[in-house]
């Protein structure tokens, strides 16, 4: 089964964004869901699973209000690869030097359901983002730590 | 000094009459010729003011014009007369133009200015127009024709208050009038008349050359490029007739361009003819938007000292990757210590179920005492049995930093010691941590058994700024 849906109680509000405690809750959660289920499985599903935990656990917590929370869940409820169409906004050209690499279009691919905002939601989306990667990161080390011990 | 003063008076006339901007000064330069010019005495009161107005915008202007303007002069001799103003006006010009002409030079033409009666000037003037029109010398010639003109063009150009514009039409007016007045017999007018269309050319080309270099040197972007090309058209105008309304035009224009252009001291106006208001205003708005993004971007993404914006946004998506690896890495690297997850994440699993009701009931002092003194003695034996322990009472152990910074999870920077002890050590502290989530572990303290030797490449990403938690963060990649 898929850790995804392990998000059982209602969120807190969320004013503290990102809400470390929800996300400690929720990760730990999956993994219990993940180690329940899935003790025979390989190493790299096992893997697998436990990143797309931590990843579905983030962005539960972020809630739906952020896009890329909202993309990622999307992406992760469906479990088969399927292309992703989001309506593109027209976006306007930046003034980079259009020889050069567009970066914007290197963040857009990173930051999940960043490719169909403008520029300036692109930059709100990839800070939000990045908040809550840094918390899951921190998490996954502090319970691999404490795993560890 | 009859004629001479004469001939002032008729062109303050005419310039009044035809100049609206310059005529004041140029009354007020006409009165201190007159008044200085048996003595050598101009206030200084007038050019100084006037070179305070101005000094910014028209100083390199001027000395641009008064530095090419030795070579006119040299034939005048070297007569060094302490005229203030021209003095004061050359410090400014030497200031202002960093040295592209050689001070003295101004000085020395303004001095012979000062120094020679009017009829001298005019016939030198002649002569002079006549010897560059047959050599083509457009700048000088300009020059020579504007200073050799009069006093009040002279001072005009070191009164820079009145602007390019006025000086350029009031040289281009100035030049026709003296000339062409009370001048009986000379016949400097023939040359000057037929010369004016294309003297006045030459001297606005003349002035366009070195106001664009001295515009283009000093970066000048107060409608620099619009400036000269108004007051071109403007003095072109001006030197067809209409003098006084080319002056007023030039004038208004560069006023209006100098204050739109400027910093917005009026109002914002684009710099490209009529860019329509609102549209400037939503860009403005949208880049405004885009800088406080990055300003927040450039807090939690360490390294974020570039000023270069593509730079920062190498940095960004640097960053970004670093993260996902980050987690990938430890979702591979949890799996080693599969086995021990299963008690603590058993316990929170049930926690989560029954932890909601049983929510503040744990919190009094007695039961925790009890419960930590039974937990420290079970975690002596055994941590399963202690974690088993914990479970059946709704608990659960966590890690000390886990707890620490679950519980300051509101925008506190998390502690650096204990990440960088938990880093070294790697040890995990079971603690106390208490989850508002609806666990609640007990009150622990105790020195947790000794990591394994898990290899670890610490790699600390200093995030040494504050996002929403962190000042610290070290992250433990295990080499599994």
């Amino acid at each position: 089964m898929e850790p995804k849906s392990c998000s059982g109680d209602g969120n807190p509000s969320r004013n503290l964004h990102p809400s470390k405690p929800l996300m400690a809750a929720n990760f730990l959660r999956c993994l219990s869901r993940i180690q329940q289920t899935a003790t025979n499985s390989s190493v790299g599903s096992r893997s697998r699973r436990i990143r797309r935990a931590a990843y579905a656990s983030m962005a539960y917590s972020a809630g739906h209000r952020r896009a890329w929370s909202w993309a990622l869940l999307r992406k992760l409820r469906c479990r088969r690869v399927r292309p992703v169409i989001l309506p593109r906004r027209p976006r306007i050209a930046r003034p980079q030097v259009v020889i050069e690499i567009d970066r914007a279009e290197v963040l857009r691919k990173l930051v999940p359901g960043g490719t169909g905002m403008d520029y300036c939601r692109l930059l709100e989306e990839t800070a939000d983002y990045i908040r809550c990667l840094a918390t899951q990161v921190r998490l996954m080390q502090t319970v691999t730590d404490s795993i560890s011990s | 000094m009859q004629p001479s003063s004469r001939e002032m008076q008729g062109m303050a006339g005419s310039m009044n009459g035809g100049i609206s901007r310059s005529s004041a000064v140029a009354q007020i330069a006409l009165r201190e010729l007159q008044n200085g010019h048996g003595g050598q005495q101009i206030p200084n009161s007038v050019p100084q003011a006037s070179f305070d107005h101005g000094a910014s915008g028209h100083d390199d202007f001027l000395d641009q014009m008064l530095s090419s303007l030795p070579s006119s002069w040299a034939e005048l001799g070297n007569l060094k007369t302490p005229w203030d103003p021209p003095e004061a006006g050359q410090r400014l010009f030497s200031a202002g133009l960093a040295g592209e002409s050689s001070p003295e030079e101004p000085s020395a033409a303004a001095a012979e200015g000062m120094r020679y009666p009017l009829y001298d000037e005019s016939s030198l003037l002649a002569n002079r127009l006549r010897q560059h029109q047959i050599s083509g010398g457009s700048s000088p010639n300009g020059k020579g024709m504007m200073v050799h003109l009069d006093h009040q063009s002279q001072q005009q150009m070191l009164l820079p208050s009145l602007g390019r514009s006025p000086v350029a039409s009031g040289d281009s007016g100035l030049l026709p009038l003296p000339l062409t007045l009370g001048t009986g017999g000379y016949d400097v007018d023939a040359p000057f008349k037929s010369l004016n269309p294309t003297g006045g050319e030459g001297l606005f080309n003349g002035l366009g050359g070195p106001l664009q270099r001295a515009q283009s040197a000093f970066g000048h972007p107060q409608g620099g490029a619009s400036m000269p090309s108004q007051n071109f058209t403007a003095a072109a105008g001006a030197a067809a007739g209409g003098v006084g309304q080319a002056a007023s035009a030039s004038a208004s224009a560069s006023a209006s361009a100098g204050g739109g252009t400027g910093p917005p001291r009026q109002k914002v106006r684009a710099r490209r003819g009529q860019a329509t208001d609102p549209h400037s205003i939503a860009e403005r708005l949208r880049r405004e938007r885009i800088a406080d993004r990055m300003k927040a971007l450039q807090e939690l993404v360490p390294n974020a000292n570039k000023t270069d914006k593509a730079s920062m946004l190498d940095e960004i998506i640097d960053y970004v990757k670093f993260l996902q690896l980050q987690v990938k890495v430890l979702s591979m690297s949890r799996l080693g210590g599969a086995a021990a997850v299963a008690p603590l994440v058993a316990d929170i699993s049930s926690e989560g179920q029954g932890g909601a009701g049983s929510g503040g009931a744990n919190s009094s002092g007695d039961s925790l005492t009890v419960t930590e003194h039974q937990v420290a003695k079970l975690m002596e034996e055994d941590m399963g049995s202690a974690m088993q322990y914990l479970q059946g009472k709704g608990l659960c152990l966590m890690p000390i930093s886990l707890a620490s910074a679950i519980s300051t999870a509101t925008a506190c920077p998390p502690r650096p010691p204990s990440s960088s002890s938990l880093s070294s050590a790697g040890a995990g502290h079971l603690g106390h941590g208490i989850l508002p989530g609806g666990l609640h572990p007990p009150n622990l303290t105790g020195d947790a058994p000794a990591s394994p030797g898990v290899s670890a490449l610490t790699a600390q990403s200093a995030m040494a700024n504050g996002g929403a938690e962190a000042a610290k963060e070290a992250v433990t990649v295990s080499k599994a």
